[in-house]
Order: C-alpha cells, then sequence, then structure tokens
C-alpha cells in the first residue's frame, strides 16, 4: 500500500512536469479548448439566415401582384433585388449567385384571385443550402397565409355575412412554440454540442499526445517503464489530466455560452456533476488510444478528424432514433454522444440530473468498461512498448559514442 | 535510375511501411466516405417521436391525434395528461415536440369561441424540430380547413372551398433537390472537406517526418539538391493516391449514391483533380509558413477542422460577419464546393464556374513562393518538438 502512494506521488510529478514541458500538450489542454468555442460561435453568431436575395418574374403586373411582391420583401427572410423580364434572366441571376430564388408570378394572377379561384405562384429555390431554401420557405408561407386572410376577408364580407366569425376572427387560432432554443438560432443550436466535442477531443489529442511523448523519450517513462503498479500510475496522471483540465472545462461550459448567449437553462452544479463521468471515461479511452501513438505528431493524422465522424455520430444534426443499429451502437461508444444529448437537455431545455439519468448512467458505464480496456492497455501495450524504445535508445547511445554524429533526441532537448 | 523516380520510390517505400499512412490515407478517409452515406441512407430521419396531449377527448380531438398518427414525419409515442408532463418527456428527449389540443376544444369551436391548438418543438434538436413544425402545421391547417369547408357550406356558400380558405398559394420548388434529401445536401460538401483535411495532414506529416528523422539531407541529396525535384517526387504518389480516392469519391456519390448530377462529368472530374493539386498546393504552403512539423500539423489541423465551418456548407457566406465571411475562400475545398453547386446540382454552363477553376492554380502557385524556405529547413533540419 504504501508504494501504490509512493508511486503516485512520483508519477503525479512525473506527469505533470511531462505535460508543463512541451508545448505542444499544453496547447492541445489549453489553448485549443480556450480558443476553438470563440472561432466556432463567431462564424455562426449571427444565428439566422436573414435577407436571401431573390428576384421576380412578375408576368401579371397589376396591383395584387406588387402587393405580393411588396409583403415578400418586407419579411425578414426574403430580400427582393428587382424584376426579371421572364424566366431566363432570373436564371442567369442565380446562376451567378446574385440570388438564391426566384419568385414566378403567372399572367392571370389576380384574375383568378378576382373569381374567387386559387391565384397560383410559383418559388423556384436554389437548393445549395438548405437554410436559405428555409428562410424562403417559412416568409412565402407566412405571407400566403396573411394575405389570403385579407383576400378572404374581401370575399366573405361580399357574400355571406353571416360567416362572419371566418373572417373577424381566426376560428381557431393556431400558435407554435419553439422550446429550448427559442429563436430557432444556428448558433445556439450547434453550438453547445460542440463545445462538449471539443471538450472531449482536448482531453483525447492532449493525453495521445502524452502517450507519443513517453514512446519518444521513454527514459522519462517512470511507472511505466520500471515496475510500478499500474493502477496507480493511470490514477496519478488522471488527477495530472483532471486539474488541468478544470480550468477550460469551466470555461466551455460556463463562460463561452455567456459570452455568446446561448441558452442557459441549466444548473452549471448539476452539469458538473454530469460531465465529470464524461471527462473520465474520455481519459481511459485516450489510455487505450495510446497504444497507437508511436510519436508525439502521429494525434495528428489519427485522430483529428474523428472529431467529424464524433459529430455526426452525437445525434446533434442527424436524430440517434434514425440512425441503423451499426451506427447506433458506434454512437453509444462514444463519451461525446451521452456528453452532448445530457449537456444540451440541460443547458438549453433546463433538464435535471434526475431527468437526463439514461445518458448519465451510460456515461458510468463507459467509464467502467474503458477504464478495464485502459489497464489493459497500458500493462500489456505501453509498457512493453515504452521499455523496448529505451532499450532501442540505450543500445544507440552505446553505438552512438563510437560514430554516428546526429543525435536527434538531445537536439530537441536544448531548445 | 533518374533522381526524381528515385525519390518516388523512396515515397512509396515510406508511404507502405508506416501503419500511420495506411490509416490516414485510406482507412480514415474511407471510413468517413462510408458513414456519412449511410447514416443517412432515408434522406430525412422520418418518424420522429412525438407527444399529442389531448385535454379534450371528444371525438374531434381524436380525430386530430389519429390524423397525425398517419403522418409520414411523426410518431406518436406518448399520450401524456398534461403539458407538464409532456414537458418533463422532452427534456428526457423522450419526445421532440408536443400538440397540445385544449379542454372543451370541440365544444369551443363549434360555438365559435375560437378555441387555440398550439404545437410545441424541440428546437435544441433542429432537423427533428423542423420536420415537427412541418408536419404539425400541416395537420392544424387540415384541421381547420374541415371544420372552416363545415361552415361555409352551412351558410350555402358552394364554391370551391380550398380557393376559399387559401386564396394565394405559393408552391415552393427546390431545383436539383426537390426531395429536401439531407445527405446529398451534406455528403457533397463535407466529404471532400474530410479529404481535405486528410491531405493537408499528411502532406505536412510526411514533409515534416524528413526534418525530424534528420532524412531531409539525404533527400536533398537524391534529388541533387533541388528542392523542387525533391518535393515533386516526394508528393507525387501520394497526389496519384489521393486522385483516385477523389475520383473514387465523385464516383461514390454521384454515380452508386445517385446524387443529382445534370453537368459534365468531365468537368466534375477535372474540379477533383485539380482540387488535390490545390489542397497539396496549400499543405506544402503552410509547412513552408512554418518548416516544423509540429506547428505546420496544428496550423493544417486547424484550418482543415474549420473549413468545415467557414466554408460555408450549413450556414451562408453571405449571413456570416464580412470579417469572418471572407475566410470562407482562402480554403480549397470552399472551390469544389462551388463547383459541385454549378456543375452537378445546378448543371449550369462553365463559364459561371471559370473563377473557382482559376483559384485552384492559385492555391498550386502560391507555394512556389515558400520554396526557399523549406529548401532551408531541408538541408539543415532542426527538430522542434
Amino acid at each position: 500500500m504504501k508504494n501504490f502512494f509512493k508511486t503516485y506521488y512520483t508519477e503525479f510529478l512525473r506527469e505533470f512536469s511531462l505535460v508543463k514541458g512541451d508545448m505542444g500538450i499544453l496547447i492541445f489542454f489549453l489553448l485549443l479548448p480556450i480558443a476553438y468555442p470563440i472561432v466556432y460561435s463567431l462564424i455562426y453568431n449571427p444565428e439566422l439566415v436573414r435577407e436571401v436575395t431573390v428576384v421576380v418574374v412578375d408576368h401579371d403586373r397589376t396591383p395584387l401582384s406588387r402587393e405580393l411582391t411588396r409583403r415578400l420583401d418586407a419579411t425578414e427572410g426574403i430580400r427582393s433585388i428587382g424584376y426579371a423580364t421572364d424566366l431566363s434572366d432570373a436564371r442567369k441571376a442565380m446562376n451567378s449567385h446574385e440570388v438564391y430564388g426566384i419568385l414566378e408570378i403567372p399572367e392571370g394572377f389576380a384574375r383568378s384571385a378576382g373569381r374567387g379561384e386559387q391565384a397560383e405562384a410559383v418559388f423556384y429555390c436554389e437548393m445549395s443550402l438548405l437554410l436559405r431554401y428555409r428562410a424562403i420557405l417559412v416568409s412565402a408561407t407566412n405571407v400566403m397565409q396573411d394575405l389570403g386572410g385579407t383576400l378572404t376577408t374581401e370575399r366573405i364580407d361580399r357574400i355571406a355575412p353571416l360567416a362572419e366569425t371566418i373572417a373577424t376572427g381566426d376560428l381557431m387560432p393556431i400558435s407554435n412554440i419553439s422550446m429550448g432554443n427559442i429563436e430557432s438560432g444556428f448558433d445556439s443550436f450547434v453550438m453547445p454540442g460542440i463545445l462538449i466535442l471539443i471538450l472531449q477531443q482536448s482531453l483525447m489529442l492532449a493525453i495521445g499526445m502524452c502517450g507519443g511523448a513517453l514512446r519518444e523519450h521513454p527514459l522519462k517513462g517512470g511507472a511505466i517503464l520500471g515496475n510500478g503498479s499500474i493502477i496507480s500510475s493511470m490514477m496519478a496522471r488522471m488527477s495530472v489530466y483532471l486539474i488541468i483540465s478544470i480550468i477550460p472545462a469551466i470555461y466551455i461550459m460556463h463562460y463561452v455560452p455567456l459570452m455568446f448567449r446561448f441558452p442557459m437553462e441549466g444548473n452549471i452544479l448539476q452539469e458538473f456533476l454530469f460531465i465529470l463521468p464524461m471527462i473520465f471515461s474520455t481519459i481511459f479511452l485516450a489510455f487505450i488510444f495510446q497504444a497507437f501513438v508511436r510519436e508525439r505528431e502521429s494525434v495528428f493524422v489519427l485522430w483529428v478528424v474523428t472529431s467529424v465522424i464524433f459529430l455526426f455520430l452525437s445525434g446533434l444534426t442527424w436524430p440517434r432514433y434514425a440512425m441503423s443499429s451499426v451506427w447506433k451502437f458506434l454512437s453509444d461508444c462514444v463519451p461525446a454522444t451521452w456528453g452532448v444529448q445530457g449537456f444540451i437537455r440541460m443547458n438549453t431545455n433546463g433538464a435535471s440530473l434526475a431527468q437526463v439519468r439514461p445518458d448519465y448512467i451510460n456515461l458510468w458505464i463507459l467509464t467502467a468498461v474503458y477504464a478495464v480496456g485502459a489497464y489493459i492497455v497500458q500493462r500489456f501495450i505501453q509498457r512493453p512498448a515504452v521499455r523496448r524504445a529505451a532499450a532501442a535508445l540505450q543500445q544507440a547511445d552505446s553505438e552512438q559514442t563510437e560514430a554516428a554524429p546526429i543525435k536527434p533526441d538531445t537536439s530537441a532537448q536544448h531548445r | 535510375m533518374c533522381p526524381f523516380l528515385q525519390i518516388c520510390k523512396r515515397s512509396v517505400l515510406q508511404l507502405v511501411r508506416r501503419p500511420i499512412y495506411w490509416v490516414g490515407i485510406f482507412l480514415l478517409p474511407l471510413f468517413c466516405f462510408l458513414m456519412l452515406a449511410s447514416l443517412m441512407e432515408e434522406g430525412l430521419p422520418i418518424r420522429t417521436p412525438a407527444a399529442v396531449v389531448d385535454k379534450d377527448g371528444s371525438a374531434l380531438s381524436r380525430q386530430i391525434t389519429q390524423q397525425l398518427g398517419g403522418m409520414q414525419m411523426v410518431d406518436i409515442t406518448e399520450m401524456p395528461n398534461s403539458f407538464t408532463q409532456a414537458r418533463h418527456l422532452m427534456q428526457e428527449g423522450k419526445i421532440f415536440g408536443f400538440f397540445l389540443i385544449p379542454e372543451n376544444f370541440e365544444a369551443d369551436l363549434l360555438s365559435g369561441r375560437a378555441p387555440q391548438i398550439s404545437f410545441y418543438t424541440n428546437t435544441t434538436y433542429f432537423v427533428p424540430a423542423s420536420l415537427l413544425f412541418k408536419t404539425f402545421k400541416a395537420t392544424a391547417m387540415y384541421a381547420k380547413a374541415g371544420v372552416a369547408s363545415e361552415v361555409i357550406s352551412s351558410v350555402g356558400f358552394t364554391s370551391n372551398p380550398s380557393a376559399m380558405l387559401l386564396p394565394v398559394n405559393i408552391t415552393t420548388r427546390g431545383i436539383g433537390n426537390p426531395g429536401l434529401n439531407y445527405a446529398i445536401y451534406l455528403c457533397v460538401s463535407f466529404l471532400p472537406c474530410v479529404l481535405q483535411l486528410m491531405i493537408l495532414l499528411v502532406t505536412c506529416f510526411s514533409l515534416g517526418q524528413e526534418i525530424k528523422y534528420h532524412t531531409s539531407v539525404n533527400l536533398m541529396q537524391i534529388a541533387r539538391g533541388s528542392i523542387v525535384r525533391a518535393l515533386a517526387g516526394k508528393l507525387f504518389p501520394q497526389t496519384l493516391i489521393w486522385i483516385v480516392l477523389a475520383v473514387f469519391l465523385e464516383s461514390w456519390l454521384f454515380r452508386w449514391q445517385g446524387y443529382p448530377m445534370h453537368g459534365s462529368w468531365w468537368w466534375m472530374t477535372l474540379s477533383q483533380v485539380l482540387f488535390v493539386l490545390a489542397s497539396q498546393g496549400f499543405a506544402l504552403f503552410c509547412f513552408g509558413l512554418l518548416p516544423n512539423l509540429r506547428l505546420s500539423l496544428s496550423v493544417c489541423a486547424l484550418l482543415g477542422i474549420l473549413s468545415f465551418s467557414v466554408a460555408a456548407f450549413s450556414f451562408p457566406m453571405q449571413s456570416m460577419y464580412g470579417a469572418i465571411g471572407i475566410f470562407s475562400y482562402i480554403v480549397p475545398t470552399r472551390y469544389n464546393y462551388l463547383i459541385y453547386i454549378d456543375q452537378a446540382l445546378n448543371g449550369i454552363d462553365i463559364y459561371y464556374s471559370r473563377w473557382w477553376f482559376v483559384a485552384y492554380f492559385i492555391f498550386m502557385v502560391v507555394p512556389l513562393a515558400v520554396l526557399p524556405r523549406i529548401k532551408k529547413a531541408f538541408l539543415h533540419p532542426v527538430y522542434e518538438p
């Protein structure tokens, strides 16, 4: 037992000095979680897509068709930049990316409305971005109902004063309420999830790099190299990572939403309690990942792209209920999936810790599973690898005293 | 053997011998291709879990519930008794929205007291919320129309009821993607961006390795002191592999997945080939600015990941802040995306895409400016951790 604590103590100091002395690792631990959220939030910060430019092809040229154009232009989503003489002219404007929608009002538009028939118009949308399409669709639907209401009132007043209720008071008002992200802003939707993903990825990259650094400088290996307890060493290293990541975690979960006015409905203490097992399981997963990191810089090639994979697996954009079982299982295995799911519901929907219980339990299950995996990897892969590297280095050193002029590792140290 | 081929051979051996290149060049990109395309195979997530809070319990309210249950996009999984219960279900993530029918709904409606129907969507989840919104709104409108047409005919008005209820109808037509297929919209932009990210990382990694292990001196010797020859030989095998992957991606998306391809295959293929070269040029430029393994990889990882957002695949560049939106133009993948829109999605004349092709060439030329720096770093390699 005494040995256990001694290993813990020496390992703690050793790992701390390793992290402290390595710029690359520090950047992943601190700079990445501090800079990325700001850059990301700034990109999406305008939240809504407003004033999508459109052009109008008006074959009707009546007061009603002009009224329709005016009302569309007055909405938040659409800005009409003018009239085109015909569709092919309008197409040219769309092809050169001046407009993203064409409103075509056919001849006889006002006549049909006057006759009591349905007056039809067509909106052609460029489909490169769904958010643009959505802005046009919502605005067009609103105008359609609004202008329709005006026309219906006129008609009913003419024909049947008895049916007044339809015209004056809406006979069945429909209201829709957005919960959570009440403005339906894009930044407030996507960022809370991405923040948690950034937290996981910064830990994975940093700890992965720690593993690579150990293999490159095996003589600093400590308990891994010697015969110290692996469990104690893992606990010591975890403590170092936890202490270092406290500040980024607070910053990411509290200050970034504060700065960019994201919804903040949750109880911050409960949110921390919730995210704790995600951090644990991420650290264990990173210990497993160390098996594949032969040198410090490998983490870039091996891990950076997984951010994209995890983003889609997290169910933030493509919901989990629509995933096939294979992808769902893979999604289940990622700590950030449960972290994102739980955090956005707490942060944006104001759920309590009790209400995200399934996610919380899953995080603890992942923690347990990955802890076992981490022990196996550290014991049977990482330790032999570091020992091999150390042996190779010693051999090279003894040979170097005879001939070789270049010593990569020492040249690295005095910089 | 001429020096160029000698370097090519050396480079191929390096690629083959280290597993990290297999993972970075083949495994990860191909996994992403497969994942994104198959994850969203359905095009749209149908059957979103939702609830109905029916406080009325009348024939009419049950009819509305049934109608809602019959819609393609929703799956009525819960029937909570109160608003609070429904809200809790939403917070627990079991439902993504609910439809609220108030007490005495039928009686109020028939006696003209204008009861209000409300629906709530959880916009924390954007896609399910949008789909639920659409379905809920349509159902509410149909219900309203049904009642209204009864009222209208009861006062003896027999004209076309749909014209009465909706005198102006604006049909919205999405050109090129009429089914609003989410996969089409996402894969064509995100997958080339994945490819760009891996090209940036692998290029910088392979060049940085030469410096880290001081093999660049040897490389320069084989190249007889010419940095152009050294880099060309070093990167040429990679270029070939990337081009094969890029063209494979093109056929995977537009042929086998059947995404819209309304233009010329030749222009798209040319775009893919130039895209690979432009990405390599971009990586070379980053490496030349910071001829250091870790720093250049950091910059490439940063730019590569930010490309997914700043290249405006989901949030339009025109809506970003100007000072941010301008960065959209410094990444090659943006041009790949713009050419896809013009050539494949919209199938318009190549004339409109001319500047995007020019941009590719700029990315290829820019690294020439930093060649002397790379040469210096290769001749005097210093590894900074």
